[in-house]
This record gives structure tokens, sequence and C-alpha cells, in this order.
């Protein structure tokens, strides 16, 4: 569903961020768990594309965070690197690094807003 | 839930997780040294911790969980102290299976995974924040 | 009867900050008009124009910048210059609607 104003397009990347913040969350708690593949959300740019959102909450690897965020899903991501014998696919390094994209995308969401929320204010004020 | 709140529960269930490990870890540090107190018998057996992820219902994440405390099965290196109280008729002692090099590299992975964990929890709580502080003016 | 306001003639530099008298200047009015002076009303469409434009300008960037295309300083940059020329404008059209219900108020 194409966002049709700025203040729509910055709530649909903060629900993405937040989805992403979560997975990142489990990947981290989950690094010494035996078996477990790392999640992540497919790219903002995909979940923008997309036209219809889906409301289905049953489907395995949904992460269902209310009605709003329904269609953002994370999927165990594929991994080309060295199989550990615990089969556990987590990178710490990778992790925290994307924690803090996640963070540097999501202070400039929160700039962009406040500063046109406040342009707005500006001009309807008497 | 918002994911947000998703994250922290997420987050403090692996502090709990790594928490338990370092437990483990520093009880068989402790016990590297203790033997038996009757002639032949078993000394300290060192402890292994295992994880397992749980997901749960009302967050939909998979929270991480201490599956098991387990014993470590492998044998007790035996050492030549004629005078102890737990020597065997030939002298022998059964010490602990605990490698202290091996204790110590578990130890420090489980501060790494410690400190990982506490700053996801920082960063949502920080997001969380912000989000409140757009409608500060 | 209060003539139009379009009928006050207005010098650019009197009085004003720098982003208002920024607002101001540019595009010289050609025509019988003075070097440095242009109508009112001339001046209040340009300055109007150029908010508009500083604040199109600061919503497509950051509409690139939150999927993720654009420079970090240059959104700034953007979205501060068009706060600037926001508050000049709102600023003197307080100005003007106050001043004009003054003048409204003076007896004959």
């Amino acid at each position: 569903m194409e966002p049709v104003s700025l203040f729509d397009l910055a709530t649909r990347q903060s629900q993405w961020l937040a989805v992403r913040q979560t997975a990142i969350a489990g990947n981290i708690a989950n690094v010494n768990t035996p078996g477990y593949t790392a999640n992540d959300v497919e790219p903002f740019d995909k979940v923008l594309d997309r036209t219809s959102v889906s409301l289905s909450a049953t489907q395995e690897g949904h992460l269902g965070f209310g009605a709003t965020n329904a269609g953002l899903t994370t999927k165990p991501q594929e991994f080309d690197g060295v199989l550990m014998p615990s089969k556990n696919t987590v990178v710490m390094e990778n992790e925290l690094m994307k924690a803090g994209e996640v963070r540097r995308s999501f202070e400039l969401n929160t700039a962009i807003v406040k500063a046109f929320h406040s342009m707005l204010m500006t001009v309807t004020k008497a | 839930m918002d994911a947000l709140t998703a994250a922290l529960k997420v987050a403090a269930s692996g502090l709990g997780a790594q928490s338990e490990r370092l437990r483990v870890v520093s009880e068989n540090l402790a016990n590297a040294q203790s033997t038996g107190n009757t002639a032949g018998a078993d000394p300290y057996q060192r402890k292994t911790i295992s994880f397992t992820s749980e997901l749960d219902r009302t967050s939909g994440v998979s929270l991480v969980e201490v599956s098991s405390i387990e014993r470590d099965p492998s044998a007790f290196p035996m050492e030549f102290q004629p005078g102890n109280v737990a020597a065997d008729e030939r002298g022998y002692v059964k010490t602990p299976n605990v490698n202290v090099l091996i204790e110590m590299a578990d130890m420090s992975e489980a501060n790494r995974s410690y400190e990982a964990n506490l700053q996801v929890i920082k960063q949502a709580r920080d997001l969380i924040s912000m989000t409140i502080d757009l409608m500060r003016n | 009867m209060i003539g139009g306001i379009g009928s006050i003639h207005f010098k650019p530099s009197v009085g004003a900050t720098e982003q208002g008298a920024e607002l101001f200047q540019g595009n010289a009015i050609a025509g019988a008009k003075d070097v440095g002076e242009t109508s009112f009303s001339e001046a209040l469409s340009q300055a109007a124009t150029k908010t508009v434009n500083n604040l199109e300008s600061a919503e497509t960037l950051s509409i690139e910048a939150l999927k993720g295309n654009a420079d970090t300083r240059q959104v700034v940059d953007a979205v501060m210059s068009a706060q600037q020329t926001l508050q000049a404008a709102v600023a003197i059209r307080d100005k003007i609607v106050s001043a004009y219900l003054e003048v409204s108020r003076m007896s004959i």
C-alpha cells in the first residue's frame, strides 16, 4: 500500500523498525540456543511495494503485533557462513550492527516527524 | 503487545538465561578442587547448562529458557595424592572433571552475551522514549 | 476608504530578519518600479512561493530519507531552512494582520 503522506510513510517505517528491533532482540537472546536460526524482517522497500496487506496471523513465522503491524513478517534468514555444530546461525556482531542501524533510522524518523509536526503547529497557531 | 515491548521481554529472558549460565560456571569454578570425603569417593561433577527457545503466545516472540542443567558425564582425572582422605588403595584421588580454562572462556562468553542483551534492553527502552517524546513540545 | 494593500510600496531591507529579508529579495520585478522597490503584494507572493518551495523540497527529501536513499545532512539542512522560512512567513503574516486591524480601527 503506497503511503500517501510523509506522516504515513514515517509511521510505516517506525512500525517496520520496531518489528526489526524485536527480531534482533530475539536473535541476541537466543545466541546460545541450539538449532536456532536467525530471523529478520524483509527489506522496507519490499514492504512498501506490496499492494495488499494480509491480516492472517495464523501462518507460522508471522509475528502478530496487532492489526496495524499485520503484513510485517519476520522470516528465518538464509545462512551462508560456517555452520556451528549447535546449528545456531546467530552472528552477534551482525546483530549489534543491525541494532545500531535501527537506532539511527529511528532517531531520524522521529526527528523528521517532530520537525514537520512543529511546522504544522506553527502555521495553525493563532 | 506492541513490538518494542516484546523486544524488551525477549531481551529480559536472554538476561535471565545468561545469568543462570554464569551461575553454573561460577559453581564449577568454585568447586574445581573439591574432592570427595571418603576413600574412593566421587568428587564434584561438572555441571552443564542448555538453552531452548519457547514461543511466547502473548508477545509472539521466541523467549529463551534454560531447558536443563545436566551433569557432565566425562571421566574424573586421577591424581596421585596418598595423603588425601579420598585416596583409594593405590593412593589415587579422583579430581573434578572441571577444566578451569574452559570455564573461564565460558564465563567471558556469558558476560559478552549478557552485555549484548543489556544493550538491547537499553535501546528498546530509548526507542520507546523517543516515540513518547514526539508528543512533547 | 482604506486602499488595497497592494498599492503600498515596500523596500525589502527595512527592519527584517535575515530570513525575512531573504524572503523578499530575489526576482526583481521589471516595469515601472525603482530598483530595490517592489510592491507589497508582489513581495508577499514571492515570500509565499519561496516558503512553499522550501517546504516541498524538505518534504521530498524527508520522504527519500525515510526510504533510506538520502544524505542525512542534506535532509537536516532542508528541514531547518524550511522551518526558518516558515517561521518568518508566519511572523510576517501575523504582523500584517495586526497592522491591518490597527489601520481599520483608525478614526477618519
